[in-house]
């Protein structure tokens, strides 16, 4: 078999991500709506699946221009499904709008962009999955063409445009000095400190847009709440696992002896953590609160990062927190879906349907890190790298967040327990319920698990 | 080994009672009550067997499976004199709690399920021998305190609640740091807390700072002055049978860690910092007196001696790290036997204020007067849980306290000397208390005349009472196992 075909079959999950997305746009074209879901659907769940039988397995395709370890694997298996639910969640609340098929299609791009940042062996990756990904969302939050979901798209789409720009300018610094693109050859880079530290700040610029990172999240609550509650949820999950593993691919090459990059990600992480969870104190909106919380929580992914170099563990506390992060984000979000997106909305749910306030304690309680859920099982993985790398100070300002953070949740958690019903009824669709379900079971099981997984 | 798993099935009996109540769903609060007693009298009786079998100075009765092999973590189970000593406390107390709440008519259901998963965390962190294991208890007894403060409290429980979940959250994440460091440090890594307890791994400043992560973990649970501020509020807005728990097995979660924990696994930064620790439990014991003594709701007041109580715990155990070796099992024998006394005695005041605000709806001693008279029964028992509270030879807290203080006495008479002022302000606050609201003539029109005890309460008083008396007379009966674990401990 010739080199060429090889390397087709090693980034077939990719290949097969890319036809879905095709053929859901196809069946947005015969105007079936149902058929592109579908198509997404089984699409992903076969590129999951692929991936599945891949882990363990370690290569590199194109000239090591795209690689498959196991971080793009997990990250396959974990889009994937965070693609299917984010689908399932458009359907109960687009069903039968106009373009709806639009919408698989796009999610089906935008995961792809985010598959092909994860595996990123090249720089040119970087750019084309982060321009991948916003371009796709930027249409998605669009969507629903009211003034809000305008300005929102608008706001993601300058802001996407302005740090795509910056990190492609910076990165060609990288190029120019290490003379190629290759992410691997970055590392021989010793003596260019100043200009390896500016194409690190924009590339930190071009990924921390799209994973919704201090400072560059100013998008993200904005965007949020115009956007329909889905791809919210979609947004919330998919671009950021994408930029935090492309993020990781690069810091394993780059040279850390002249520049103490891990500490800029250290310091970026607890603004990014304290600022999200103060903020989200104030919050009324239930979507503004759950896009804050995100712009903590990926503060959080940033102690696995850090550690990538030094402990073993960085990688496995990566996937875990990222498999459990999509799981009750998108848990939040569904039920935010049901009930509506004020914070008065949430009172006295537990009395008129206790295992919706039920599941919402998990997720929230699970993003808090209380064991035995799959929070806590990630957050404590990524402790532990952390520790183990000697950022002890992270770890403290990660755990001090964690307390903040609960008391952010229990905004929520409280009301639906202990005060009156809210007087708006709202409908139940099976399809969110699929959606909350699953993202209940795996919250719990991953917690509980674990050792599977690692 | 073909014998039953004693440890596992009394451990998630209670866990199987609460998830039987979730997916039934009974309507009223008969098949709850059931539901509930039963599982927590069967987790007792596995407890009591336990016992049987035979408690050795190291730990025993090991069950042990796989659980995250690859980071050293594993179930494992076991019990040795000191942790015996809290599943055997933890499984009382939950069990004559648990006949005691069958009053409670709101959701019924729910307050059970949250009362048995309480019940299974609350074991399952004093038998934990695996440091994730334990911080999962620990961490779930946070979540289910929360829920019943909130849910069934009194006028200001939402506040109370969230204060107590975010105020002790801070202490057990920085527990989480400290179980790591050990981890991390520990060669090869492991979470076997046997492992851990045999070569405590830690050394130089790494065993300092861990050791003051714990030292604050634990001291925010115990509390000990100036990490109080939750419990009192906890306490006053919480339902009896939370108040109970609370300070009954609660607190002993803080206890339970500094014995095992700050003193088993950082020996030697405990014993550098030992007049500290000494220092601020010796405050505590007078400032929780003190303060104690200036309230007038009584069961802010009977939480304030907590923190006293909990000072001379705290003060034994950290004798213990400097002493010869006959002080420091003299002083860890009693922190021990402290740990089932305190459980008892403050879990049955706290039901017993239940019982006494059921029928006056009032707290306040000066509007509470002549109790004796219209609850001869109730009074009877409260007069005698605050004689044991104070210490009363004969009576629980006695043989603690005697052997913390006979301790304590070979390093440092001055210190035993006030400590002992602590015992002398407990006893001129309960005499106080016990004067102004149970003696004189009772006024009518905050005291209906409704009945005595009747035969729920009947059944939760008496065992807690004759279990007071029994460990005040013959405190040989917990002494026995504790005293050949001390013995190992402390060599």
């Amino acid at each position: 078999m010739s080199q060429m075909s090889k390397d087709l079959i090693s980034i077939l999950p990719q290949i097969i991500i890319l036809v879905t997305a095709i053929v859901a746009l196809i069946f947005e074209m015969l105007r079936k709506p149902l058929g592109s879901l579908f198509g997404l659907i089984t699409g992903l769940l076969a590129a999951g699946v692929l991936a599945i039988t891949r882990l363990g397995t370690s290569e590199t395709a194109f000239h090591e221009t795209f690689r498959l370890d196991s971080l793009s694997h997990w990250a396959v298996i974990i889009l994937a499904g965070s693609g299917i639910l984010s689908a399932l969640l458009c359907r109960a609340e687009l069903k039968g709008s106009q373009r709806e098929g639009t919408l698989y299609s796009l999610m089906g791009f935008s995961t792809l962009g985010a598959a092909l940042l994860a595996g990123s062996g090249d720089l040119m990756f970087l750019v084309l999955g982060v321009l991948m990904n916003s371009l796709s969302g930027f249409a998605m939050a669009a969507f629903p063409k009211t003034d809000k979901a305008t300005e929102g798209a608008i706001k993601y789409f300058i802001y996407g445009s302005v740090t795509g720009a910056v990190m492609l300018f910076g990165l060609t610094y990288w190029a120019g000095i290490s003379g190629g693109t290759l992410i691997s050859m970055i590392s021989g880079n010793m003596n260019q400190p100043y200009v390896m530290l500016f194409g690190f700040a924009s590339l930190i610029c071009g990924l921390g847009y799209a994973a919704s990172l201090f400072p560059f999240h100013f998008w993200t609550p904005d965007t949020f709440q115009g956007a329909p509650v889905s791809i919210a949820a979609f947004l919330s999950v998919t671009p950021k696992i994408g930029a935090f593993f492309a993020l990781a691919q690069v810091m394993k090459y780059l040279p850390q002896k002249t520049v103490d990059y891990n500490l800029i990600l250290a310091i970026l992480a607890v603004l990014s953590m304290t600022y999200g969870n103060v903020v989200a104190l104030w919050q009324k909106n239930l979507i503004r609160l759950l896009s804050y919380s995100t712009i903590a929580q990926a503060g959080f992914f940033l102690l696995g990062i850090v550690a990538i170099n030094q402990s073993e563990l960085a990688i496995s506390s990566l996937v875990i927190f990222s498999l459990a992060y999509a799981a009750m984000n998108i848990g939040a979000f569904a039920i935010v879906q049901q009930v509506g997106k004020k914070l008065t909305r949430m009172e006295g749910l537990a009395r008129r349907n206790l295992f919706l306030a039920a599941a919402m304690t998990i997720f929230l309680l699970s993003l808090v890190g209380i064991p035995p859920l799959a929070g806590f099982a990630g957050k404590f993985l990524l402790f532990t790298a952390a520790l183990d790398s000697g950022y002890v100070g992270l770890a403290v300002a990660a755990i001090l967040n964690s307390v903040l953070s609960l008391a952010v949740y229990l905004r929520i958690i409280s009301p639906m327990f202990f005060r009156e019903e809210h007087p708006i009824e709202f409908g139940l669709s099976p399809w969110t319920r699929t959606v909350y379900i699953s993202c209940f079971v795996v919250t719990i099981v991953a917690g509980i698990t674990v050792q599977w997984l690692l | 080994m073909n014998e039953i798993p004693l440890l596992t099935l009394s451990l998630f009996i209670p866990l199987l009672g609460s998830i039987l109540l979730l997916f039934l769903k009974p309507q009223g609060h008969r098949i709850p009550n059931l539901i509930a007693v039963t599982a927590a009298a069967l987790s007792a009786a596995g407890v009591i067997l336990m016992g049987l079998r035979g408690i050795t100075a190291d730990f025993s009765q090991i069950e042990e499976v796989e659980w995250i092999p690859s980071l050293g973590a594993a179930y494992r189970l076991g019990v040795d004199g000191i942790s015996y000593t809290a599943v055997l406390l933890t499984a009382l107390l939950f069990l004559f709690t648990g006949i005691f709440s069958t009053r409670i008519r709101k959701k019924s259901s729910a307050f059970m399920a949250l009362f048995l998963m309480l019940e299974t965390a609350c074991l399952g962190v004093f038998m934990s021998l695996d440091l994730l294991l334990f911080y999962v208890f620990f961490e779930v007894t946070l979540v289910g305190m929360y829920f019943i403060i909130a849910g069934w409290g009194h006028e200001n429980r939402k506040k109370a609640a969230i204060m107590f979940f975010i105020y002790t959250l801070i202490g057990s994440l920085l527990l989480l740091l400290g179980l790591l460091s050990l981890y991390l440090h520990s060669d090869p890594h492991t979470f076997d807390m046997r492992e851990l307890v045999a070569n405590p791994p830690l050394s130089g400043m790494a065993a300092l700072l861990t050791f003051w992560a714990l030292f604050l973990a634990f001291a925010i649970k115990t509390p000990l002055f100036p990490f109080h501020s939750w419990l009192p509020m906890a306490h006053t807005e919480a339902p009896a049978e939370g108040s109970a728990i609370l300070a009954g097995i609660l607190l002993k979660l803080g206890a339970y860690g500094f014995i095992r924990f700050a003193f088993q696994m950082t020996p030697e930064a405990f014993a550098a910092n030992a007049w500290i620790v000494i220092v601020v439990a010796v405050v505590s014991v007078i400032y929780g007196a003190l303060v104690a003594m200036a309230q007038t709701d009584i069961k802010r007041m009977v939480a304030y001696t907590s923190i006293n109580h909990m000072g001379y715990l705290v003060f034994g155990v950290a004798i213990a790290t400097l002493g010869t070796t006959t002080a420091a099992e003299r002083a860890l024998d009693g922190a021990t036997l402290q740990m089932f006394s305190h459980g008892i005695v403050t879990g049955l005041l706290f039901l017993l204020i239940g019982s006494i605000q059921e029928r006056t709806t009032t707290r306040e001693m000066p509007a509470l007067k002549g109790l004796l008279k219209v609850y001869p029964l109730l009074s009877g028992f409260f007069i005698l849980a605050a004689f044991a509270s104070l210490g009363l030879p004969g009576l629980a807290h006695f043989p603690a306290e005697f052997q913390i203080f006979l301790g304590g006495y070979e390093i440092s008479p001055i210190t035993v000397a006030i400590v002992l002022l602590g015992l002398v302000l407990t006893s001129a606050l309960y005499l106080r208390a016990i004067q102004r609201s149970f003696m004189g003539a009772e006024d009518r029109t905050v005291l209906e005349k409704m009945k005595d005890l009747d035969s729920r309460e009947l059944w939760t008083f008496i065992p807690l009472v004759i279990l007071i008396i029994l460990i005040g007379i013959f405190p040989d009966i917990l002494l026995n196992f504790i005293h050949e674990t001390t013995k190992l401990i402390t060599v």
